[in-house]
């Protein structure tokens, strides 16, 4: 900064009472108008209309059936893979469950396991982007989203090329979801 | 000894005027925190965060839209804050088409106004994390029976890396 010759070298002092009064206002009123918790939506594709079936390409029907114990990846009609439910990481014995919390499972579905197979018919089907998501009755909700989110897009990690923190990219799965009962 | 204490008081007198408060880093973490509070304000949600029932978690980032909401507690399911049913007694039951839900929805439908022929007619559902999917198939074959084709699930948004 250039300085005014002659001048006295001492800052001239700001009076900044008003400024800080209004900020002193604003924060308090804007913390308790603030989300910290946004709400999305899932689209479903629940009538999407026949799939064309004078498509020339090869047809692949990708069904992700999600049972009781197990997630069954299937496509035209054959089973691809069944992935049993996993120990969970973060189970705690006797933890009293508070109801905003993380569930305190001691089993979870294998999620990495399905996302690699659907990456795999991702490569060979490209154009592919819906898939059937098809569940037993009594199925609770949040793993019908937490399928979702995996038949939706997976997260893929890539080593930065300076050799720094991994950095994961999204990829688009089949986002057209529709949803079923359980044979 | 002496002469050093007598300027002292000196200077402390002179200086008593203007104490000087340093409030530098004050404003400083004012500033940031009102621009951080500015930027996620609630003020154009078309959702609120309902208090009774914990939405489960996804990674989408599509924003909700003004739409019909169904909401599904334990206790009770509502439409546009209105109660229609009972949870317990809709789990209960054999049909797969509730008929309050369905009456309720038509009766929405027809008091909203119709600009665009082409727009389907949209419905939100808020459910529970724990609500069972044998439930949520029942709302959902009401709302399609409705003529409610365009169905979205509200999750809270989660950072992608919380598996």
């Amino acid at each position: 900064m250039r300085r005014r010759p002659g001048r006295s070298k001492e800052a001239p002092e700001l009076d900044i009472t008003a400024f800080l009064n209004l900020m002193v206002v604003l924060v308090p009123f804007l913390l308790v108008s603030a989300v910290f918790s946004r709400i999305t939506i899932l689209e479903l594709n629940l009538q999407g209309g026949a799939p064309s079936e004078a498509d020339d390409k090869p047809q692949m029907n990708i069904e992700v059936i999600i049972r009781q114990g197990s997630i069954e990846l299937r496509g035209n009609q054959k089973v691809i893979a069944k992935m049993n439910k996993i120990d969970n990481k973060n189970y705690v014995e006797g933890l009293v469950q508070e109801p905003t919390k993380p569930i305190n499972e001691k089993q979870i579905y294998d999620l990495p396991a399905l996302s690699k197979h659907l990456l795999k018919i991702k490569a060979s089907y490209p154009d592919k982007l819906d898939a059937l998501i098809l569940l037993e009755p009594d199925i609770e909700y949040r793993n019908l989203v937490g399928v979702m989110d995996a038949v939706r897009g997976a997260e893929i990690k890539k080593a930065a090329e300076d050799g720094g923190e991994p950095q994961t990219e999204r990829k688009v799965l089949f986002p057209d979801i529709s949803i079923g009962d359980a044979p | 000894m002496r002469h050093d204490s007598r300027r002292m008081k000196r200077m402390a007198r002179n200086h008593k005027k203007t104490p000087g408060m340093n409030l530098t880093s004050l404003m400083d973490v004012f500033t940031i925190l009102v621009f951080f509070l500015l930027t996620n304000s609630a003020s154009d949600e078309a959702l609120q965060n309902p208090k009774v029932i914990t939405l489960p978690a996804s990674v989408v980032e599509t924003k909700p839209k003004e739409t019909v909401v169904i909401l599904v507690t334990p206790e009770n399911i509502l439409i546009q804050g209105k109660v229609v049913a009972d949870t317990p007694d809709v789990v209960n039951r054999q049909a797969n088409i509730i008929e309050e839900i369905k009456n309720e929805l038509e009766l929405q439908r027809s008091r909203t106004l119709v600009t665009d022929e082409e727009e389907l007619p949209e419905v939100n559902i808020l459910a529970d994390r724990r609500a069972q999917f044998s439930l949520l198939k029942k709302i959902m074959s009401s709302c399609t029976s409705a003529g409610y084709a365009k169905i979205s699930l509200a999750v809270i948004q989660k950072s992608s890396q919380g598996q």
